[in-house]
């Protein structure tokens, strides 16, 4: 089967790419999902808060879904459900197994990756003790109660405050279970701040800093877990044990992006990200393969996730006319001074530069975001872990730039 | 006289503002740490009546998933989150809706309705025509 642009995965980024590639003129468009449904996680995060900026709408994540899903539709993309792709190869061919039309291979001009991210479990972070039942990631209880419609447990502890953790925390109260706490191993909490308000606060949830899960408790069901203080290097403090009771633990200790493939097709990933080291035309290190949304590096908003999708879209569409040939010349963009991440981690001098970063410390007072070279400085209200920055730099700043450029966050 | 003095963090955009308040017999005194007008109203209205969105779920039959999501059409009184989620639990639906379709008008005499946040058919998943592409692969 031949495709201009085939896209892997239908959430937001990877509907936001098929649709951008199909407008940027490519013809065959093929958007490849290995569930039933296009939407991808979006399905199951029913709370509001997407699309802000991209629809100026305070969408739903299902509401925001099946408006991009029906501009897909309409821009004509084909899409395969029920499609799992098995392999991809550096010379972009794919491997994909369908119910109706068992291995399929496709031999697209254009590759998007969009497969979004995984859940870190309880295996990614050693907490000692029993295995009983009653132990999930936050996404797997809330794919529980939105869609299935099953209560996890009744008593439950959350560890880790990303935002799927406070945004089940406030789900689960409304269903009628009782949160006894949320336990952060951080010093500043993982979500972002309207969810401490709106999920947390409102329902008078407490929020304990610097606190783990130090062991499990319970033979065939959870009966509870120790908590515990840890230090400033993240130690368990001796003697301020505490054992919790509960029937349920969550799990909201981060997320992995998902790049199974993008190894198999020899994809260099950044160390920091774990995702394809990419450019500011989201194309990976393998010609002809492009990269967005969460498999790049996890973004907090869905709205940044589109932006980076529409670009993938875009360049892989005049990659499969031809028109993209690869950069002539790049540079690297490295994280300094409280920099804990930067998206794109590559520059090739063909367009403006659009960054996302992460700082590595919150600063509450305001900052400067300084690219350097050529020297840029750009001022924000203040810096925070939780809450990535954006920043434009325009191609013509950036013209004279040699050698590496690095991104520093100063007071 | 009553004074009190409460905090609160802003959410009408991500800067998230820490404010401070002080008042007296329901009277503002003072207010600190609002970065613009926003907060102040903020702050005015969650003195008033704290207000929110609501989504949740209701049971549906004759699809592929248990639970339709659903939503307020704007923001209710958070005191009657209860009162909602009570009519809502009383709900069972039956396949096809459609997203936007009202579910319960006037939930709870909050003046909002509640509405489907996705369209469903007997097929499951409001997606048959995408699904039946599907199986025309070329």
């Amino acid at each position: 089967m031949k495709a201009d642009v085939a896209v892997i995965g239908s959430g937001p980024a990877g509907l936001t790419a098929a649709l951008h590639a199909a407008k940027a003129g490519a013809k065959n468009v093929v958007l490849l999902e290995r569930e039933e449904e296009l939407g991808g996680i979006l399905k199951q995060c029913i709370h509001n808060g997407f699309g802000l900026e991209q629809f100026k709408k305070d969408y739903t994540g299902p509401e925001y879904a099946e408006r991009l899903i029906d501009e897909v539709e309409q821009a004509n993309v084909r899409c395969l459900l029920n499609t799992m792709v098995t392999g991809l190869t550096s010379d972009r061919t794919i491997t994909a197994v369908n119910p109706e039309k068992g291995i399929l291979t496709i031999e697209p001009k254009g590759v998007v990756l969009a497969m979004g991210c995984r859940e870190r479990a309880r295996g990614s972070i050693n907490i000692a003790g029993t295995r009983p039942a009653g132990i999930y990631t936050a996404g797997v209880a809330q794919r529980f109660v939105n869609i299935d419609g099953y209560l996890p447990g009744k008593e439950i502890v959350i560890l880790g405050s990303g935002d799927i953790g406070l945004i089940m925390a406030r789900r689960l109260v409304l269903e009628g279970a009782s949160v006894k706490g949320v336990y952060e191993i951080m010093a500043h909490p993982g979500g972002l701040r309207r969810n401490i308000v709106q999920c947390l606060q409102d329902f008078d949830i407490p929020l304990h800093l610097s606190y783990t899960v130090v062991d499990i408790r319970g033979k065939e069901r959870v009966e509870g877990v120790v908590v515990c203080a840890v230090d400033d290097a993240l130690e368990p403090v001796k003697g301020t044990e505490q054992l919790i009771e509960c029937d349920t633990l969550l799990l909201s200790v981060g997320l992995i992006p998902e790049n199974e493939l993008s190894k198999e097709a020899g994809v260099e990933l950044s160390t920091y990200t774990k995702g394809p080291v990419s450019t500011e035309t989201m194309e990976t290190s393998v010609g002809g393969v492009f990269s967005c949304g969460n498999v790049s590096t996890v973004f907090d908003l869905v709205d940044y996730v589109a932006q980076t999708g529409t670009r993938a879209g875009e360049s892989a569409a005049k990659f499969a006319r031809g028109e993209m040939a690869a950069p002539e010349r790049t540079a690297d963009i490295v994280a300094g001074h409280n920099v804990r991440m930067v998206f794109p981690q590559r520059y090739s001098f063909r367009d403006d530069l659009v960054l996302f970063i992460r700082s590595a410390e919150p600063i509450e007072k305001s900052v400067r975001i300084v690219i350097s070279p050529p020297g840029i400085k750009m001022k924000r209200p203040y810096a925070r872990p939780n809450e990535m920055a954006r920043v434009r730099v325009p191609r013509e700043k950036l013209a004279d730039v040699e050698g590496s450029i690095e991104v520093s966050i100063e007071e | 006289m009553s004074t009190e003095k409460r905090h609160f963090i802003c959410v009408t955009c991500p800067i998230g503002c820490e404010i401070d308040v002080e008042t007296r017999d329901g009277e503002i005194v003072s207010m600190s740490g609002n970065k613009c007008s926003k907060g102040e109203e903020f702050v005015l209205q969650e003195l008033k009546e704290p207000m929110r969105t609501l989504t949740s779920t209701v049971r549906i039959k004759g699809a592929r998933w248990a639970m339709l999501p659903v939503r307020t059409d704007n923001a209710i009184p958070k005191r009657l989150f209860p009162s909602v989620l009570a009519e809502l639990a009383q709900v069972e639906l039956e396949v096809p809706v459609k997203m936007s379709e009202v579910i319960l008008s006037n939930v709870a005499g909050t003046g909002a309705d509640v509405v489907a946040t996705r369209s469903m058919d007997r097929s499951s998943n409001g997606q048959a025509r995408r699904r039946r592409r599907a199986t025309d692969v070329g």
